[in-house]
């Protein structure tokens, strides 16, 4: 029944791509960013159903910059060029700003992060609450811990201080 | 800067030719004001403040690469 509540895009992806990079290319030229840019199909990973369609992926000088502080710069170029291009709402994971495989290296270190932390919780029987993150990094750390029934996931907070909480899945039941 | 901020909110905004950045040089930091038409405000500040957040990493950032801190601050 879910189809009632997905609004389908009206149109299509590719439609929006000269727009995205002409608004991309004068972004970075008034910025003076040393970085130039080719926007590629993604490759779907074994575990990742959800790989973006396409990618754009920056290469040059200031990539390092564009991954400091967890990917801030590349999601802020990410976030404002997609916004400024009206790409629709539900389009908006299906492309997505890259550099060096940056979101899969992350994905890897944030699943790694998840299990450890779900450890913890396993053994102490505290909830754990993770830095705050985007809704892209919550969904992969939910779905890494989604197989383990001994502990549940919860997002708290809201805005930018959103963060996922990974509590025990039997917390002491006297108040139920 | 000047520049860069005007780039992005021209391109935001629907009113792109209501888009005035005037930068306010100060010792330490250069405060860049944006001025857009009053119907294009949520489209620089969006939801819960996400696209202005944006628009001052991409500024910082920029910044960085000239040593130099600017802030923007984003007029009613």
């Amino acid at each position: 029944m879910a189809e009632q509540f997905a609004t389908p895009p009206t149109r299509p992806l590719e439609s929006y791509l000269e727009l995205i990079e002409r608004i991309l290319k004068e972004v970075l030229r008034a910025g003076r960013f040393e970085l130039s840019f080719t926007i590629v199909r993604g490759t779907p990973g074994e575990d990742e159903p959800e790989t973006p369609e396409l990618v754009v992926d920056f290469a040059g000088p200031d990539a390092d910059l564009l991954l400091e502080k967890n990917g801030a710069l590349l999601n802020a170029l990410e976030y404002v060029v997609l916004r400024a291009a009206r790409l629709e709402e539900e389009l908006f994971g299906r492309i997505t700003f890259d550099s060096n495989d940056w979101r899969s290296l992350r994905a890897e270190e944030l699943k790694l992060t998840a299990r450890i932390a779900a450890e913890r919780v396993i053994e102490t029987g505290d909830p754990f609450a993770l830095q705050p993150m985007s809704a892209r990094e919550r969904r992969i750390v939910h779905l890494a811990l989604r197989d383990l029934p001994a502990v549940r996931t919860a997002s708290e907070g809201a805005g930018a201080d959103r963060k996922v909480v990974i509590h025990s899945a039997s917390p002491p039941r006297r108040r139920r | 800067m000047k520049e860069l901020i005007e780039a992005i909110a021209k391109a935001l905004v629907d009113n792109p030719d209501q888009v005035q950045v005037r930068p306010v040089e100060g010792e330490q930091v250069t405060v860049l004001e944006l001025r857009v038409h009053p119907s294009d405000l949520g489209k620089v500040i969006g939801k819960q403040g996400r696209t202005a957040r944006s628009i001052r990493t991409i500024l910082g950032a920029a910044g960085m690469k000239l040593k130099k801190r600017f802030t923007l601050e984003i007029l009613e």
